[in-house]
């Protein structure tokens, strides 16, 4: 099982959760199963052609991994995913 | 009567709610974090809010008391495979770092507007897109005559890319259905949206076909109001034919050197026939001319208009933007309009006078009123 944190802005949608837990070895497999156990949140990770969402990010062991890594990024039973997202300016 | 008004703002939506006089305003904020875009109610009381968060896309959240709001499982959505306008994802995309639009998928990006009608609720989108939920947000189904439309391969965005922001229906015709699409026109179906024909033969095209406000009375459907980019102009045919209808109103240099009157915001209230607009110093400015924050107001079917500054301030350098402006449709007609400064102004005399009503708010996007 993979521990991911909700950013606060995601927790209108998780009904107030902030860690969620799902399965998968690699990122995007973590988020494929989020999206199929939330289906609300799914709409918030992946586009219409199952892409995850351009400026989505998360950190893994303290490497902010991109949209476009997530596919390959493997993950170990156990660990953590931080949900973020590529917010700039106040 | 009470009335709610659910604005819209780049950091969530606040919930104003007044007494039976429409003189005193509580206020509430929901939703915060996501820009809230657009919203409505359908026949049956539940209230709909569009949110589209730049990373976390759009979604539609819906409440049955303004107070508890819940996110719709569905959202608008094109079909996996639809091919993209490459021009609205080149602006959509802007930060595509990842190099994730090189098959230039159609993706909705925004929901711009919401509109309830014959047991339905429709969504226009960017990508300019429609679509109709018809079980209360369960599903949503693409009203596939327009998302497919034959010429869509030659519509162009504006400069906020390519926008679906408008959606009237006649209450007596279920067939027929107007959408305003910037910058590539104002379409009208009349089977139901199976066809679209875009209805714009009068008015400056110059520059494209941007429309960026339409509305009508719907007990006279076909008597349409239209704030374009290069104008204001009144249809009595439907939207066949279009004349100009600027008398009174500030002109404005566009940056071609076209002089008209620019604005974005238009509302009509229903009870008194008058039609409302916010017009701005030109499509370079975008303020207030002069710095002095007015609605002009037309009693005649837009043949003359008249400022109304009553409560206004001067000094004022923030617009109000595209769905920032609404009526309440009660009698005498409350107007209500935000602006991109985080103002809520409101008017119970048919806007003749004004009222602040809140302030301090985020960027305002949208403002609705529902008589409660």
């Amino acid at each position: 099982m993979i521990r991911v944190r909700v950013p606060p802005v995601l927790r209108a949608v998780t009904g107030g959760a902030r860690v969620l837990e799902a399965e998968g070895g690699t990122v995007r497999e973590v988020f494929e199963d989020l999206a199929r156990k939330h289906p609300a949140l799914g709409l918030h990770l992946f586009d219409e052609r199952s892409g995850i969402r351009r400026n989505i990010i998360c950190v893994h062991r303290d490497y902010v991994v991109r949209a476009g890594e997530m596919a390959g990024r493997a993950v170990d039973e156990g660990e953590e995913l931080i949900l973020a997202n590529a917010f700039a300016g106040g | 009567m009470p009335v709610s008004l659910i604005v819209g703002t780049k950091k969530g939506a606040a919930i104003l709610t007044s007494d039976k006089n429409r003189r005193n305003w509580s206020s509430d904020f929901a939703l915060k974090g996501w820009p809230v875009t657009a919203s409505a109610r359908d026949e049956g009381g539940r209230y709909y809010a569009a949110v589209a968060n730049d990373v976390f896309g759009p979604a539609i959240f819906v409440s049955d008391d303004l107070k508890e709001w819940k996110q719709l499982e569905t959202a608008p959505r094109f079909n996996p495979g639809d091919k993209g306008n490459e021009q609205h994802i080149r602006i959509a995309g802007a930060a595509d770092f990842m190099g994730r639009y090189k098959d230039s998928p159609r993706l909705v990006d925004q929901i711009w507007t919401l509109h309830a009608a014959h047991g339905a609720v429709y969504a226009g989108t960017s990508e300019a897109g429609l679509f109709a939920t018809r079980d209360r947000g369960k599903s949503w189904e693409p009203v596939s005559g327009f998302n497919d439309h034959p010429n869509r391969d030659k519509w162009e965005p504006g400069f906020g890319g390519l926008c679906a922001h408008t959606i009237l229906s006649d209450p007596k015709n279920p067939n027929r259905m107007w959408v305003g699409v910037s910058s590539s026109g104002f379409f009208r179906t009349d089977d139901g949206g199976k066809t679209w024909n875009e209805k714009s033969k009068g008015v400056n095209q110059d520059v494209g076909i941007c429309v960026h406000h339409v509305t009508h009375d719907p007990a006279n459907p076909d008597v349409l109001f239209r704030q374009d980019h290069r104008g204001v102009y009144r249809s009595d045919d439907a939207g066949d034919t279009w004349i100009v209808t600027e008398n009174g109103l500030p002109g404005g240099e566009l940056s071609d050197g076209h002089k008209c009157s620019f604005g974005f915001a238009i509302a009509m209230d229903r009870k008194s026939s008058s039609v409302f607009i916010a017009p701005l110093e030109g499509d370079n400015f975008r303020l207030p001319h002069n710095g002095q924050l007015a609605i002009y107001k037309s009693n005649d079917k837009g043949a003359n208009w008249q400022p109304r500054k009553s409560g206004l301030p001067s000094n004022c350098y923030s617009g109000v933007l595209r769905g920032a402006m609404t009526t309440d449709q009660l009698d005498p007609g409350g107007i209500y309009f935000g602006t991109s400064s985080g103002t809520i102004y409101a008017s119970t005399d048919v806007g003749e006078s004004w009222i602040e009503v809140a302030s301090e708010l985020p960027r305002i996007m949208s403002v609705e009123a529902y008589a409660t």
